[in-house]
């Protein structure tokens, strides 16, 4: 059980560090997170069915068209509101989000489509388990464009000013960084990893319409028990959820259903207990 | 002179409104249907604006809905109540819920307590799925409301959304108001001016839930079949919040004319698309954060003030 | 600079602050400080930045609960009341920044207090004429039925001030209303905070135009990095070299 829920963590984790990124550095909660993760699976189902190409091979192309899409989105509209009161930008985003899933509806359907890669049934033995071998590789995959992003953040001259500008914007922009620029960047950067997310979910899992809100939420749960703009604690946080979703499917009678409220759960006891978050640096 | 067209203006609403079942009754049912839509949908955007005075805007009004049709339907169903009786308690319900969750969500604000009452809203939706009482995924039948007439179900929503209609006004006109808008500007300052902020708020929210409730209520006893994807759907939260948003916020006739116009709206694109109709909800949403801050209402009366300037 | 509770028996004491302290995350933002406004005076509250004036001010107006000590207020011990009870018992206080209710007209956002200050509820014609009245001694009659937005900064500091006297408050609290002020201009606040006092109010403010505090207050209560370091008329406490070496740093200065 602890397998499965770790793995499924390393998916949440990217899920949600763009979110995270995207509160932290630009202050703005986006509603249509999810939505643009859903678009990622979709243009990786597209892909595979008519060219034949593996999602997690064409990721590249993912993240370079969600990138653009996230930073026209952001041109479009989201820049507008960002002197505007929070709630603003928080109506702004839910109307993306509801815009987006319903043009998924029309475009495509509310049927679920699946990629059926190869090896999706194929199955990898793991000491006394057996796990499968697509969530295997997208747990990796995860894991390293998390870590990646980290490093990025980390060393880069580019990470350096996203931190600068999510701890002080005034100061930031003082002392030269366009901080409009970086604003753009890091919301093209954060739809970028949602829509590689959606690829590996499309492989793992099936896509329809509807996911989006669902990983906008549990995106929400988990930046909301790392505590808001708290980047570091994401991986912490994922954990959680993919732990306690797998401890309740397991040893919860008909846990299938009830997994699904876990993280619906999760968020209203960490908002009303501990609302700065549980993994405050 | 102003005040006086106003007054006729709404006389003749009211009397039409009254008079339309009984021209529409037989002769056109599918309108009658429509209004009786229109007016569920008028009385959920009214109830969300209610709490949306005093800054707390919620995303669970589905919450609300559903627990007043389920508890509705349940009481009549096993416990035998008079359907009246059960979607007053449908109402009461909610009441409670949402006095419950106000307390507890009192410090939040903003986006935390959005998301809140967003989960609160689809925690009750997994229950009332899981829940075999409930009637797990595939839900309940309820008993229809005054046997089923059309005219006189929607004689009675339309009873339901003049009392919400004279709270909101009567609110609107009182003391209420004062204390509404300061703790939605500014609620610490708020409370150093002596407004007991935590009464009001969670006053709102029961008022708010209340007036929700009833109306899941008397949805589940004419439309005779509740699930839960559609009872807590994020449909009907959507729909109370566009409503008054479009219409004009923190007023008696913004609710009222944005529900209209959605509603019409909708129906006219459902016979365009069967299902992802709601993309306008999101494209209006969208256009009105960035262009129309204050709703149709706002836009009337800037409007007028630039009429009268010229 | 603690001080014996039995001691306050018998003073002529309006509000008292007894061992108060308040730490937030660790850092102490305001250490056992004691100190007493008395009935009818001007007290003055300064210090650096940061010396914790401001927490002090939202520990007596309620909004930030102290982690140990009492306040007493009026002799009824207000530790636990609640910000809108505080109001209601008679104390009143402005903003620093200054934030006024935006959706709302001068005129309304001044009937707030009046028709939630008191604890006999008020109609709300009665009201609103009370309210007029408070902006005409605040000096904003004439913006009454503006938009707040309108407002310049001299203009919405006396908006603050008559929206916390529309609580016909015993004790107002005043934060910062001389700042950013022309000299023409704080020297009219002065006058009107003279006039308020002989109105029947007490007054505590906080300010850092040393002239104004000079001409206004009775006594001056000194606070650095959370703990009171002098008190007394403004004379004497300028002269003191604590008080000089906290604003100027231990290398002092020559004067102030």
């Amino acid at each position: 059980m602890v397998i499965f829920g770790v793995l499924r963590s390393g998916l949440y984790a990217l899920t949600s560090v763009g979110l995270a990124l995207s509160v932290g550095v630009i202050g703005v909660v986006n509603f249509a997170h999810g939505e643009f993760l859903m678009l990622g699976a979709y243009l990786g189902y597209w892909l595979f069915v008519s060219y034949g190409i593996d999602p997690l091979l064409a990721i590249p192309i993912g993240a370079a068209a969600l990138f653009a899409i996230g930073g026209a989105v952001f041109r479009a509209g989201i820049q507008r509101v960002l002197r505007a009161p929070e709630l603003n930008q928080m109506l702004l985003t839910f109307g993306i989000s509801i815009f987006l899933q319903n043009l998924a509806i029309i475009l495509w359907t509310g049927d679920p489509r699946t990629a059926a890669v190869s090896y999706k049934a194929t199955a990898v033995p793991l000491g006394p388990l057996v796990v499968g071998l697509p969530q295997l590789v997208v747990f990796g995959l995860a894991m390293a464009f998390v870590l990646g992003l980290y490093l990025v953040l980390g060393r880069s001259r580019l990470g350096k000013a996203m931190r600068a500008v999510a701890q002080n914007r005034v100061g930031a922009s003082l002392i030269g960084i366009e901080v409009d620029r970086i604003y753009l960047l890091t919301f093209g950067l954060a739809c970028a990893l949602a829509g590689v997310a959606g690829m590996m979910v499309t492989l793992q899992l099936s896509t329809s319409p509807f996911i989006g809100l669902l990983y906008t939420l549990k995106a929400f749960a988990i930046i909301v028990m790392a505590g808001l703009g708290n980047i570091n604690g994401v991986i912490y946080a994922s954990l959680v959820l993919g732990l306690s979703e797998a401890f309740v499917e397991f040893y919860v009678p008909q846990g299938g259903g009830w997994s699904e409220g876990v993280f619906f759960l999760l968020i209203l006891v960490v908002l009303l207990v501990r609302p700065k978050g549980l993994f405050r640096s | 002179m102003r005040r006086a067209g106003a007054g006729v203006t709404l006389a003749v609403l009211v009397a039409a409104a009254v008079a339309l079942p009984f021209w529409a009754g037989r002769a056109q049912p599918y309108y009658l249907q429509l209004a009786l839509n229109i007016l569920i949908f008028a009385v959920l955007a009214l109830s969300w604006d209610l709490l949306a005075r005093t800054g707390q805007l919620s995303l669970a009004h589905a919450a609300f809905f559903g627990l007043g049709a389920y508890a509705s339907a349940l009481l009549v169903t096993l416990a035998h109540v008079p359907i009246a009786l059960g979607i007053a308690a449908g109402g009461l319900v909610a009441v409670i819920a949402a006095t419950g969750l106000g307390l507890l969500t009192l410090r939040l604000r903003g986006i935390y307590f959005a998301i809140a009452t967003l989960a609160f809203s689809e925690t009750l939706r997994v229950i009332a799925k899981q829940m075999r009482f409930t009637g797990g995924s595939s839900g309940l039948i309820a008993p229809p409301l005054l046997g089923g007439s059309l005219p006189a179900q929607y004689l009675f929503i339309l009873a339901i959304l003049v009392a919400a209609v004279a709270v909101s006004w009567g609110i609107n006109r009182s003391r209420w108001y004062f204390a509404f808008t300061a703790i939605r500007t500014n609620e610490e300052v708020a409370g150093a001016m002596g407004v007991d902020v935590v009464r009001f708020k969670v006053l709102a929210f029961a008022i708010s839930a209340a007036f929700a409730g009833l109306a899941g209520g008397f949805y589940a006893h004419v439309f005779l079949f509740i699930n839960p994807f559609e009872a807590f759907s994020i449909a009907t939260s959507v729909g109370a919040l566009v409503a008054p948003i479009f219409g004009g916020l923190y007023s008696t006739v913004g609710p009222l004319i944005g529900a209209a116009v959605l509603r019409v709206g909708e129906e006219i694109l459902r016979t365009k698309f069967r299902s992802g109709y709601l993309i306008i909800y999101g494209l209006i949403l969208a256009i009105v954060i960035l262009y129309l801050p204050r709703g149709l209402v706002g836009l009337w009366a800037s409007m007028r003030r630039r009429g009268r300037a010229s | 600079m603690g001080v014996d509770a039995a001691a306050w028996e018998g003073l002529v004491s309006l509000l008292a602050l007894i061992d108060i302290t308040k730490s937030f995350g660790g850092l102490v933002a305001i250490g056992d400080v004691s100190l007493e406004v008395r009935q009818d005076e001007i007290l003055a509250l300064i210090g650096p930045n940061g010396a914790g004036k401001s927490t002090t001010f939202n520990v007596i107006s309620g909004l930030t609960p102290p982690d140990a000590g009492r306040i007493v207020f009026d002799n009824v011990d207000i530790t636990t009341r609640k910000p809108h009870e505080r109001a209601r018992l008679g104390i009143g206080r402005t903003f620093q920044l200054m934030q006024p209710f935006h959706d709302m007209t001068v005129l309304e956002n001044v009937m707030v207090g009046e028709l939630f200050g008191h604890t006999t509820p008020k109609s709300i014609a009665a009201a609103r004429r009370d309210a007029a009245e408070v902006c005409e001694l605040a000096g904003i009659a004439a913006l009454m039925a503006r938009d707040v937005g309108e407002l310049g900064v001299a203009d919405l500091k006396r908006l603050e001030v008559a929206r916390a006297l529309a609580t016909h408050p015993r004790l107002l609290l005043l934060d910062e209303v001389m700042a950013g002020l022309t000299p023409a201009e704080a020297a009219r606040a002065v006058d009107m905070i003279r006039r308020i006092r002989s109105g029947g109010v007490t007054v505590l403010l906080i300010d850092h135009v040393m002239s104004g505090v000079r001409d206004l207050a009775d006594r001056v209560t000194v606070l650095n990095f959370g703990r009171k370091i002098a008190e007394g008329p403004f004379d004497a406490v300028a002269r003191d070299p604590a008080v000089i070496e906290a604003y100027l740093g231990p290398e002092g200065g020559s004067g102030s």
